[in-house]
């Protein structure tokens, strides 16, 4: 039989048992991605010429290797690295009791932060010139102009990239298996392995990420309607 | 010193003193010099490029004279490097009403109105409410007070960016040519909203080449051309007999605008 539904459809529940950790991972690297990638932006805009190169060296580095090289780099640099750290200053750090999660988070939080401050500064210069004169000129501090003025519209305008890297991260962490944590991917794959029925396993592994992708369009779309209204017309004007 | 008091006349509310501005090796203010009685509106005009845009930015520092000194209701700051809070100071003592009106575009018509209160003045909340909506109703849009600026005409956009100026209780209201970007039927409505304003004895200092608004309203009447003040004077006596070649041919080209306008 080239396919056997029976199979696919009694592993479904098993695979979709790790879809808490796929979205774990993502929603983590997201939010940590963001602060990371917030200090990066506004390191930048600090207009040291040394540290400017520095982030910029940084993001071009990260933005151009693959996701799957630098997993591999954090999970086999960290340990040697971690272990020479523990002897020298007597750290009682054990490298086997690092949680395969703590690799993947790593990995992921650097790879989001690269492309998080570059959408955050452009986000950021989305939003008019005038609107941050206008909130000076009423006398806000720098401060004030930009909790009360430029960040819900920046944010505003941020949300469907935000949503595409969140798209992106859930099926990027069909990667985090080769560091061994279990997840949709890992699932799927020892299932095929153990029943040697690949076509299903992969089957179902690819309709829960589909669905997975398909909620959070939609609940993306949601928030930026919900949050957009304030300038539900300025675009016809 | 930053800070210095203005006990000579207590009817000065705007003085600026050899402002000098640069943008890289543009030098586009070239000490200009300039006082506005408590009451009085001062119509700046000249040619494009003239810096008069620039001028009303350095009076509340949005853009930072490299030289000179500015007074605002006594209170003194110098071009060049002067401390954050002294601008802040500043800036609580004027406010602005732009070309392009830069209502906040995340808010409500009302909450464009109250949020220089509240935030900036730390003006107890239902006082700033109360006076938000009599200002709305003052320029007439108290039946749109939760519209978002994206919901509104340009004119009643400018209203509301007046209304907000005016909320701050500011020593002086900087108008920069706050009718040059509305349709020509929108133009009326708020020319009167500033006329009326400006009967109530508010001090202002308006960028704008409505002739009839300048002839009506103006106190005084300023050109400028190439970063300096040409020529200064009452409406009636500065259009009548111009003495400078320039504003001679400024009025003339302005005129001809005018005439073909209709
Ligand atoms: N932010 C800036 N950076 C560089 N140059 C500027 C800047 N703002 C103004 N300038 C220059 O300063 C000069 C005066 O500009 P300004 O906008 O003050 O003129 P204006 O009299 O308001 O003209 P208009 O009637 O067209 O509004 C121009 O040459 C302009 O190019
Ligand atoms: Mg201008």
């Amino acid at each position: 039989m080239f396919f056997d539904l029976d199979f696919a459809l009694k592993s479904f529940p098993e695979v979709l048992g790790g879809v808490p950790m796929t979205l774990l991972v993502t929603a983590t690297s997201i939010l940590l991605g963001f602060a990371l990638g917030f200090l990066i932006y506004s390191l930048q805009a600090r207009k040291r010429r040394w540290l400017t190169a520095l982030c910029r060296l940084y993001v071009s580095v990260v933005r151009g290797t693959p996701l799957l090289v630098q997993l591999y780099i954090v999970y086999f640099a960290v340990p040697p690295l971690l272990h020479t750290l523990s002897q020298r200053y007597g750290l009682p750090l054990k490298v086997a009791d690092i949680p395969p999660l703590a690799y993947a988070l790593t990995a992921f939080t650097i790879n989001t932060s690269a492309y998080m401050s570059e959408l955050i500064r452009s986000a950021l210069s989305s939003v008019e010139a005038g609107q941050m004169e206008a909130a000076q000129s009423v006398g806000m501090s720098a401060w004030q102009s930009y909790r009360l003025i430029i960040l819900p519209q920046a944010f505003v305008e941020a949300i469907p990239n935000i949503g595409n890297m969140f798209l992106g991260l859930i099926k990027g962490t069909s990667l985090v298996y080769t560091v061994k944590l279990v997840e949709v991917m890992a699932r799927a794959k020892v299932l095929a392995a153990y029943g040697l029925r690949y076509i299903e396993v992969y089957l179902v592994a690819s309709l829960i990420y589909w669905g997975l992708s398909i909620c959070f369009e939609i609940l993306f779309k949601k928030l930026e309607q919900v949050l957009r209204v304030g300038s539900r017309k300025l675009k016809a004007i | 010193m930053t800070k210095a008091e203005n006990g000579t006349d207590s009817t000065v509310m705007v003085t600026l003193r050899g402002i000098h501005k640069s943008f890289a090796d543009n030098h586009v203010l070239k000490g200009v010099s300039l006082s506005v009685n408590q009451g009085e509106v001062l119509v700046i005009m000249g040619a494009s490029g003239s810096g008069k845009t620039t001028l009303l930015r350095c009076i509340n520092y949005l853009e930072r004279p490299n030289e000179g000194e500015i007074t605002v209701g006594g209170f003194t700051v110098r071009g060049g490097r002067a401390p954050k809070r002294d601008i802040l100071v500043l800036r609580r003592k004027t406010a602005m009403v732009f070309q392009h009106y830069n209502l906040f575009a995340n808010k409500t018509a009302l909450e464009n109105v109250l949020l220089g209160q509240t935030v900036a003045r730390k003006t107890p909340k239902e006082q700033a409410r109360e006076l938000s909506l009599r200002l709305l109703e003052r320029v007439g849009l108290a039946d749109k007070i939760n519209a978002y600026p994206s919901e509104l005409s340009g004119g009643q956009q400018q209203r509301v960016g007046i209304a907000r100026a005016l909320a701050l209780n500011p020593d002086v209201v900087l108008f920069d040519e706050p009718t040059s970007a509305l349709d020509p039927e929108l133009v009326g409505e708020v020319l009167d909203t500033i006329k009326s304003i400006a009967a109530e004895g508010i001090t202002m200092i308006v960028v704008t080449h409505e002739m009839s608004f300048a002839r009506e309203v103006a106190s005084r009447v300023l050109f400028m051309d190439e970063g300096a003040v040409i020529e200064e004077g009452e409406p009636q006596e500065i259009f009548t007999r111009p003495r400078e070649e320039r504003t001679k041919k400024f009025l003339r080209r302005i005129s001809a605008d005018w005439d073909y306008n209709i």
